[in-house]
């Protein structure tokens, strides 16, 4: 069994070094563990709330800007800290309220609260948002206000009877109820999401960079040498890619199980998850076969590997949730399909969100297939030529 | 200083005739950057949006207000006008993408329903109640509809109370609905005032534009510094030590040639994004400071790994990894600022946090915002690099 | 660039050198005059490297002093260094350089520059037959172009004393004719040269006078005859020989006519008082131990015979 000989000599040289131990294993759970504090998937926008005192009236404010759905009020200590989350992006918006809200407008006069967002940010939402609040808290001001101004009482006159109107009259009411479908990632824990994408993208990576491990084979004459026993070329390959895929299969499992047992990660079907690891596997052992057999210098694959494995992986809806590319661009959404990533991706998806099966799947896992087979061919092919020169 | 410059010289030679070097100095982080700038493009343009489906089922005069009134003179709001509930529900109950990006059928983020002898009922202080159906796909549009209906409700409220405080101060029977359009007219005394806060933040194209280009930063400048440990393999680190020239200029020539290595690569990488995907980094003058620290920082941390390796591949693997963790927790692939907590405060702990946050500031086109990322980003090379130098400089043996 | 007349060019004495436990050098000193070829002989291993090294400043001594043309010598002597010239045993070149590219470079560290630099290129590259092939990469060259190369480099800035190590391992028998050739010529014309080879015949050939040096220790020095007149008038005897070696050379150390034998690496080498009234006990023996000789060659004694006189050993195992 020669192949399987290449492949354990292969396997126990790479996780010998340091850095291969460094990659396959700690790197992507940093990662995952990385995204997933950072809160991932589509989350609300922020609106920050400073208020410089606590009067009545602000905490009502406060509260009714907090019972608006789809938004999340954060209390901010200070308008330097606000408006400094807000230029950098942390806050959406920032609500300043000034000092006196309440006894200012008591004694009549006029209050100015500051709605800080950025310039090139069109948050008329937000301005409508903030607006309603507003309109909602200062009725009894309002009235009191105009029932001065008609000179039909004092401002406290006009208060006292507003409270007793505004309790007896029948309201004007808002009755809110949600229908559709709720967003297909809102499902999802926060490390879910990311751990599919760096799953994909690390299993295709690290394979890829195996790449330079043939080329080094092939700069060292040591291919040249195992051509010159009785090993036929097929035997070579054959080791080689069993090589790669061993190493894939290892960085796709570890992933799975480790995010599974640390983060708590579901994927789903454990047999479709297994099948979609196992066929990208394949599709990554023939991409890095090929790249093998295309670049002759092993620093130069390095480089083209690092930036192929991230490009495509970006590309594929690895670090951009494919749902949310999707809405994003139907330009973008397509290229990603070009990849074998997106493929990928759409499968686990499906395997949580859809609760699906193997049979619903086995359309990705084919095409997934269909992937390597053809890289695997042109890999081949070339790697015939090349490889005893 | 003569030997360090005709050392650097050397390497530089051999380095433009080495095809890796174009690839991880200039192919590469260009090419991410393009791509990640690609995919991000959409994202970028943020921009509110929302389509509302209303019946209007009355069609009185105080359901037409808000219709024509406030929803139309809201910004990126779309009404879609139906005859029926049915109708309005079936637009609804969808799925729709939250930023209300493309789709074929029509979809509402929200529903509003104005029942029949709504606006009577205001006017004759009836209870009303004014409905609103969210679409759970669109949480935000929907929850800025209802904020929207809830604000005329409170309108309306407002009418109601005040013309009723009237009536009662006074005595005497009012003309309500004149004198409900003088309390719509009264200004609210809470007013709402715009502040424009500058931007800190980088776009997603020039984010990613910066972002590869110091990520592969610490991967270019490798080449130079290690460069002494390959000598050593190549054997031609004997002739240099028997050359009648000091260790220090062997070193020097090193740190130097990384240096301009470094360089060309950053300014390369700056002039082709700006140009190719309009990345927008920054005034030049900030700019250019922050590349020249980021550079230094570079040289330390290659010159600290340099010194403890055994061999040039040994130093590009440990190399590797470092970058790469580095490059995670300052920032260059997601925005970590935005995690909050202990994640965005550990982005400082590498010089990639600190230029990916210098760069950021320096949108607000304020140069001193630079003063503190570049000190940080000198301190981290000085340190890394005394004691990288040292001990290269003790082992400079063939 | 030469030492001013009348001193010796090199003066080494008392080196001492040890990594961690393993001592290199144990106390080996030597002179070199203007215009002499010193070889240093002695099998691998015996520290013939780690000795130039320190000669060349590349290492710092544990003990002992080497003066350079009247200036000591040490890692940080860089105005010394100008006086000597590598050519290290590892090819000491640039592969991603031309042969023209690596000799300027180096010129330069040297402190040479313009046209002086330029004409002194063209001369060394005439003078080590690269003319041709200059411009291209050298990692295309062959082992010996390498070579030439790797010793023209050591000669370009006119060192007062040229070191060479080993320059002929590996080396094809043409190419290495030609490096001899030079190094010769080098030698007339007034060059003081340190050569180190484990190759007998080269430094019979090259060197006025020899050091023998063996795990450290400079064990004998001498002119050739000199040398020689230490192992008397024995003839040295070489056998080319399969089998059993190590057995035949031990039962034939035991012959009375035999003053030592020894392994060397294709047979066995002896040194026999009157070979050829010895030659059928001998190949008796070896038959009997369990070798199978091939060829016999006779010849008077050499400075293999010296060193395996001096330490029982043969100079290449």
């Amino acid at each position: 069994m020669k192949p399987l000989s290449i492949a354990r000599v292969n396997l126990v040289r790479f996780f010998r070094t340091r850095s291969a131990v460094f990659s396959v294993f700690l790197l992507p759970m940093l990662i995952v563990l990385l995204l997933g504090a950072m809160q991932g998937g589509a989350s609300n926008p922020k609106l920050g709330y400073v208020s410089a005192g606590e009067d009545t009236f602000t905490l009502e404010l406060f509260a009714i800007l907090d019972g608006v759905d789809g938004f999340e009020v954060l209390e901010i200590e200070d308008e330097a800290s606000a408006i400094r989350q807000v230029e950098r992006g942390g806050l959406r918006a920032a609500v300043i309220v000034p000092a006196g809200f309440e006894s200012t407008l008591r004694s009549g006069g006029d209050v100015e609260i500051g709605l800080v967002t950025r310039a090139e940010q069109e948050v008329q939402g937000i301005g409508d948002v903030v607006n309603a609040a507003i309109t909602r808290q200062s009725i009894l001001l309002r009235t009191a206000r105009f029932a001065t101004q008609k000179g039909a009482g004092t401002f406290d006159e006009a208060l006292a009877v507003g409270e007793v109107a505004q309790e007896t009259l029948p309201p004007v009411s808002v009755v809110a109820t949600m229908a559709g479908e709720p967003f297909v990632l809102a499902g999802l824990g926060r490390f879910d999401i990311y751990a599919q994408g760096m799953l994909i993208l690390f299993i295709f990576l690290t394979t890829l960079n195996g790449a330079s491990h043939l080329i080094q084979a092939r700069q060292l004459g040591v291919t040249r040498r195992m051509y010159s026993t009785p090993t036929p070329v097929r035997t070579m390959l054959a080791g080689e890619a069993l090589s790669r895929f061993s190493i894939a299969i290892i960085q796709g499992g570890f992933i799975f199980i480790g995010t599974s047992l640390i983060f708590g990660v579901d994927w789903g079907s454990p047999i479709g998850a297994t099948l979609t690891i196992i066929a990208f596997a394949l599709v990554s052992t023939s991409g890095a076969m090929l790249l093998g057999a295309l670049v002759s210098n092993d620093q130069q694959a390095g480089g083209i590997s690092t930036a192929l494995g991230l490009g495509l992986a970006a590309l594929g809806g690895c670090m951009f949730p494919l749902a949310v590319l999707e809405m994003l661009s139907d330009t973008v959404y397509r290229v990603a399909h070009v990849t074998p990533h997106a493929w990928a991706l759409e499968a686990l998806q499906a395997l949580v969100t859809e609760d699906a099966g193997v049979a619903d799947i086995a359309g990705f896992l084919l095409i997934l297939v269909g992937y390597a087979v053809v890289l695997g061919l042109l890999a081949t092919w070339r790697l015939r030529k090349v490889l005893v020169r | 200083m003569g030997a360090a410059w005709t050392i650097a010289r050397k390497d530089l030679k051999q380095r433009l005739r080495d095809r890796s070097a174009y690839i991880v100095g200039i192919v590469a982080p260009l090419g991410l950057a393009l791509v990640f700038g690609f995919v991000l493009n959409p994202l970028s343009d943020f921009e509110f949006n929302a389509t509302y489906a209303v019946a209007d089922l009355d069609g009185g005069p105080v359901s037409r207000l808000f219709v024509d009134t406030v929803l139309a003179n809201a910004e990126g709001i779309k009404v879609i006008e139906v005859a029926s509930t049915d109708e309005a529900e079936a637009l609804v109950d969808t799925e729709v993408s939250p930023l209300g990006g493309a789709g074929d059928t029509e979809t509402a983020d929200a529903a509003i329903i104005f029942p029949i002898g709504f606006s009577d009922d205001v006017q004759s202080e009836r209870p009303v109640t004014i409905q609103v159906i969210g679409n759970q796909g669109s949480e935000t549009n929907a929850g800025i509809a209802v904020a929207l209906v809830e604000g005329y409700a409170s309108e309306l409220t407002s009418v109601r109370v005040a013309v009723a405080t009237v009536e009662n101060l006074v005595q005497e029977e009012v003309d309500r609905l004149a004198m409900g359009v003088e309390v719509l007219q009264t200004p609210n005394p809470v007013t709402l005032r715009d502040d424009t806060a500058s931007t800190k933040q980088l776009d997603g194209v020039t984010f990613y534009a910066a972002g590869m280009a110091i990520f592969f930063l610490f991967f270019t400048v490798q080449s130079g510094i290690t460069g002494i440990l390959e000598e050593r393999r190549t054997g031609t680190l004997a002739r240099l030590l028997s050359s009648p020239i000091t260790r220090s200029s062997v070193l020097a020539g090193k740190l130097l040639s990384s240096f301009v290595i470094g360089l060309v690569s950053m300014t390369v990488l700056f002039v082709a994004t700006t140009y190719a995907v309009d990345a927008d980094w920054g005034p030049p003058a900030g700019v250019a400071l922050l590349i020249l620290a980021a550079i230094v920082s570079a040289l330390g941390l290659v010159s600290l790994l340099a010194g403890f390796a055994r061999s040039a591949e040994q130093a590009a693997a440990t190399g590797s990894m470092v970058g790469m963790v580095l490059g995670f927790l300052g920032g260059t692939f997601f925005d970590v600022s935005q995690a909050g907590g202990l994640l965005a405060s550990l982005r400082f702990a590498s010089p990639h946090g600190w230029f990916m946050q210098g760069l950021a500031d320096l949108r607000s086109d304020d140069l001193g915002v630079v003063v503190a990322p570049v000190l940080a980003m000198v301190a981290f090379g000085v340190v890394t690099g005394a004691i990288g130098v040292a001990r290269l400089r003790k082992g400079l043996r063939p | 660039m030469s030492a001013p007349a009348g001193g010796p060019v090199l003066e080494c004495s008392g080196i001492r050198k040890s990594f961690g436990d393993h001592a290199a050098v144990k106390g080996i000193g030597f002179s070199i005059a203007p215009g002499e070829t010193y070889g240093l002989l002695g099998p691998n291993g015996a520290g013939k490297t780690t000795t130039i090294s320190i000669i060349a400043g590349l290492l710092e001594a544990d003990e002992g002093s080497v003066t350079l043309g009247g200036e000591a010598m040490n890692p940080d002597a860089t105005h010394t260094k100008r006086l000597v010239g590598l050519v290290p045993q590892d090819l000491a070149i640039y592969p991603d350089l031309g042969a023209t590219e690596n000799l300027e470079f180096f010129g330069r560290l040297h402190g040479m520059k313009g046209p002086e630099l330029r004409r002194r290129v063209a001369e060394v590259l005439e003078i080590i037959e690269l003319t041709d092939r200059a411009g291209d990469r050298t990692e295309k060259y062959s082992g010996g172009m390498k070579r030439r190369l790797n010793i023209g480099v050591g000669l370009l800035h006119r060192p007062a004393l040229l070191i060479l190590d080993e320059p002929t391992v590996g080396v094809d028998p043409q190419s290495r004719n030609a490096i001899l050739d030079s190094i010769e010529r080098l030698g007339e014309q007034g060059m003081a040269v340190l050569y180190t080879t484990h190759y007998m015949e080269e430094a019979e050939r090259l060197c006025h006078r020899i050091g023998i040096v063996d795990q450290g220790e400079l064990i004998a020095e001498g002119s050739q005859a000199d040398l020689v007149r230490l192992v008397g008038h024995r003839d040295r005897l070489k056998l080319t020989a399969t089998g059993s070696l190590a057995a035949t050379a031990a039962a034939l150390g035991d012959l009375a006519a035999v003053d030592d034998a020894a392994v060397a690496d294709d047979g066995i080498t002896l040194i026999v008082d009157r070979a050829h009234d010895h030659l059928p006990e001998i190949l008796a023996v070896a038959g009997r131990t369990g070798s199978l000789v091939k060829t016999v060659d006779v010849d008077s004694a050499d400075l293999e015979s010296v060193f395996l006189k001096l330490t029982g050993r043969a100079l290449r195992e």
